[in-house]
């Protein structure tokens, strides 16, 4: 027998709830250093 | 307009699992002191504070190496989970784990009554591998025969642990890593050190049976879970083994 299924609803469920505030902090992280590093890049090759 | 959205996506994605993979470990500490200079960083560069600026571009720079050489049990802990990961999935019937949960359970229960101690280190998505070199290779079917003989006090055998892998016993007397946990009170000896170490290593369940206190024990992804009864330990290594995440 194959291990246990996960079902999509739980899987979107388990998304929101498991360390919300990790991935909101890792999206502003995310959105920081994109904007950053794009930045960084007009100032050198522009 | 849809790769800027793409690459915040991807960068969101890499941040979040290495958060993920500190979360737990003392390096979290760390990495909230990161968030806050970073947050700092891009104030100062939006106030146009040239000075604090520079400053923190040049602590970021040598922050790098800092942290690698200040953290590098981790790193080293989580590149060794990279490279022990199963490029498919290598599970286990569950009429076959039951089997072998009914045959540790017996051996662990009659090695609590013979005052022996025990480690047996299961197998789950992370290779064990590497541990097996370690020791003696059996592949022998799992019977409480078998495990009861081979930690048997002043058998060859009997120190250092035994690997089970797809429900067989792969290898005995396997050297496993010890923990560097400051934390672990003095009363748990090697084995309980050596089987924490090497569930901090990899997601390995491993079953410890006390030579000194008679008890069972179980640890999971660096945590310790004591004095269980042969009904809850069993329980619990199922529930590990059969979840398809990480369970804690």
């Amino acid at each position: 027998m194959p291990k246990n299924k996960i079902s999509i609803i739980y899987r979107v469920k388990h998304w929101f709830t498991y360390h919300p505030w990790l991935k909101a902090i890792a999206f502003v992280l995310a959105v920081m250093v994109w904007f950053y590093v794009k930045g960084e890049i007009k100032q050198y090759y522009y | 307009m849809w790769k800027p959205i793409l690459e915040i996506a991807i960068l969101w994605f890499v941040i979040y699992h290495i958060m993920l993979f500190f979360e737990g470990t003392r390096a979290i500490q760390v990495l909230r002191g990161i968030v806050i200079l970073l947050a700092a960083f891009f104030l100062f560069q939006k106030l146009g504070l040239e000075i604090l600026d520079w400053l923190l571009t040049k602590v970021f720079a040598i922050s790098v190496i800092a942290i690698l050489i200040i953290f590098h049990p981790e790193v080293r802990q989580g590149l060794a989970r990279l490279g022990q990961r199963h490029l498919f999935g290598a599970g286990i019937r569950e009429e076959e784990l039951d089997y072998v949960l009914r045959e540790l359970g017996n051996a662990t229960e009659n090695l609590c009554k013979n005052k022996a101690g025990a480690l047996i280190a299961i197998e789950k998505n992370d290779s064990l591998n590497a541990f097996i070199q370690s020791g003696v290779i059996i592949d022998g079917r799992v019977s409480s025969d078998l495990i009861e003989t081979i930690f048997t006090p002043n058998s060859l055998l009997h120190d250092g642990g035994v690997v089970i892998q797809h429900g067989r016993v792969s290898a005995a007397g396997c050297l496993f890593p010890l923990t560097e946990n400051q934390d672990l009170s003095r009363i748990y000896g090697t084995r309980h050190r050596a089987a924490l170490g090497l569930s901090e290593e990899t997601d390995a369940v491993v079953i410890i049976v006390s030579e000194e206190r008679h008890d069972l024990s179980l640890v999971y992804l660096g945590k310790l879970y004591k004095d269980l009864s042969r009904e809850v330990m069993l329980s619990r290594v199922k529930q590990i083994m059969t979840a398809e995440k990480k369970y804690a």
